[in-house]
């Protein structure tokens, strides 16, 4: 069959886009949810008990954020919130990066601190959480500090994998032409291991983003994760899911930008993932 | 001392008696990669380096450049001990080796900015050797937006533009197929013929060797040694259908059978280790 004769397609080529495709998938999913309110609030149960303590609909959900949103308190909680994120991630972008450049590169650093960073990897801070308020109380520090350690492996981890993986060839491009230890690392380490960083960044942003939460669950006086417990014990689902809706959208919202900011340093590696995925698709 | 120098002033690079080891991972016992070599290499002049695969070609070029020690013997380039990199030494890598986060332009001034040497003067020289090695245009590209050719063109701009005393040549064309590297190999003598480098090629290619070289090393299995250095009397410049010479495909013939002998003896060997 030539191109000729091929029938148009019924759904414009705007339509067909893996952008539109996104869009439809989460407008049926918000359909399907208000339909499932509509459907259980009729059910015999949700008639006796209102489901209104139960589940809220799309649409409560968004007056709940414009009632919360007036009245100031979703700015507080959310303030506070993002206070903490913005403590504990930069707390774990300024340890994380460095340790993990010095285990990278010098042995005895790594044989120090390889099984402390193993052990305390391997602990949930969610368990920490807990000893970490008795000993430092309520309040942005301590919630910070649990965030800290959220985040901080990620990072560390894969600082250190991104530097050892730094390509020998390359390394020795350099080394062939004259150039110094420090200009290796200047010119070669840091370019290659930037990708494996950044990808650290965005791991840790929903480790961080969680951290943040079990923070406030185990012990606060403000901020969503507080937010969200705090409603969800009087029954009141409407600003919960707003809780969360704002947790999720930044969650999202510094992935995507930690993304762009990966094509925007390493414009490279965005072409070489593509390669290497092609590679596997076709084998 | 003063013997050396003048020896120098006739011969671009004097290697005397280089040995290599290298001491396996498993074993204390130290394995020989290749001894006793010796030979001289005139100004300007085209030598090219073959021998049976993982006789330590590579290693030796590697060597020459300084990028690692050797165990004995001296190199003298310009009548100089070479003990590491620099800018005299141009070394032209086997695979990709350019900086994918760099354009074309800053990959070709690597080698003058590493020096410190900066500016709009290093800038207008890069711009000259990309043009050199036919990629004017491209400047402003990234590695990979370019073909397998292309980036062996901007390898060899980066190792010319330091302008060094001699230009080592690791298999640069290895990865290349057929047809493109029969195209480099005459752009190759084409850029020779304009800078007078001195030149040593490594290739596991008996006819690319004969193809670009004045005189061809032919290495033995390893322990390495030299076995012959055949001289090419093919009178330059080339063009492609050289290859189909009498002349040629004699040379070609000869050199093929010190090899195969070489690769014959170094699978009897291993295959008494085997037995062992």
């Amino acid at each position: 069959m030539n191109a000729a004769t091929k029938k148009d397609p019924l759904v414009p080529a705007w339509l067909r886009s893996s952008r539109m495709i996104a869009a439809c998938s989460v407008i049926i999913g918000i359909v399907i949810w208000q339909l499932a309110y509509e459907g259980l609030a009729r059910t015999p149960y949700f008639r006796e008990y209102s489901i209104n303590h139960f589940l809220a609909s799309p649409w409560q959900v968004v007056q709940t954020f414009g009632e919360l949103y007036r009245s100031g308190e979703l700015f507080r909680h959310s303030y506070f919130s993002f206070l903490e994120f913005v403590y504990g991630f930069s707390l774990a972008i300024v340890v994380g990066i460095p340790i993990g450049f010095a285990m990278a590169i010098h042995r005895k650093t790594n044989y120090y601190l390889d099984p402390w960073v193993s052990c305390i990897y391997a602990t949930p801070t969610v368990a920490l959480a807990p000893i970490i308020m008795v000993w430092f109380g309520l309040g942005i520090f301590p919630n910070s500090l649990v965030v800290f350690l959220g985040a901080v492996f990620p990072i560390l981890l894969n600082t250190y994998t991104g530097i050892k993986s730094v390509r020998e060839n390359l390394v020795n491009v350099v080394r062939a032409f004259g150039g110094s230890p420090l200009q290796v690392f200047f010119k070669v380490m840091i370019p290659d291991a930037t990708p494996a960083i950044i990808t650290g960044l965005r791991l840790a942003v929903g480790r961080a983003v969680i951290s943040v939460v079990v923070a406030e669950l185990f012990g606060s006086e403000a901020g969503l994760g507080f937010m969200v417990y705090f409603y969800s014990q009087r029954f009141l689902p409407g600003p919960v899911f707003v809780g969360i809706v704002v947790l999720v959208a930044f969650g999202i919202l510094s992935f995507l930008a930690l993304e762009k900011l990966q094509g925007w340093l390493s414009p490279w590696y965005t072409y070489q993932l593509q390669r290497q995925i092609h590679r596997l698709e076709t084998e | 001392m003063g013997f050396i120098k003048m020896e120098a002033s006739a011969s671009k690079l004097i290697v005397r008696n280089l040995r290599k080891s290298f001491r396996t991972q498993r074993s204390e016992e130290s394995v020989q990669v290749f001894e006793g070599i010796s030979f001289e290499v005139f100004p300007s002049e085209f030598i090219s380096l073959v021998g049976p695969s993982g006789c330590g070609k590579t290693t030796f070029l590697r060597i020459l450049d300084g990028l690692i020690p050797h165990d004995d013997g001296e190199i003298l380039l310009d009548g100089k001990t070479v003990i590491k990199p620099g800018p005299d030494k141009g070394f032209v890598f086997q695979e990709s080796s350019l900086l994918p986060w760099r354009t074309v332009l800053d990959n070709v001034i690597l080698g003058l900015e590493l020096q410190g040497i900066r500016g709009s003067e290093s800038r207008k020289k890069a711009e000259w050797y990309i043009a050199l090695v036919g990629l004017a245009g491209f400047e402003h590209h990234y590695p990979h937006e370019l073909s397998g050719g292309m980036q062996q063109r901007v390898n060899l701009a980066r190792a010319l533009i330091v302008d060094p005393q001699v230009l080592l040549m690791d298999e640069p064309f290895a990865s290349l197929d057929a047809q493109t590297r029969e195209i480099m190999q005459a752009e190759l003598l084409k850029m020779w013929n304009q800078t007078k480098k001195t030149v040593i090629f490594v290739t596991h290619q008996i006819e690319e060797a004969i193809f670009l070289s004045d005189r061809v090393v032919v290495f033995s299995a390893r322990p390495a040694r030299i076995r012959e250095i055949v001289k090419v009397g093919i009178p330059r410049p080339r063009s492609l259908s050289v290859k189909r010479s009498k002349e040629f495909l004699d040379l070609a013939d000869h050199v093929w059978d010190i090899i195969q002998e070489e690769v014959l003896k170094s699978m009897g060997r291993e295959r008494e280790e085997g037995v062992l």
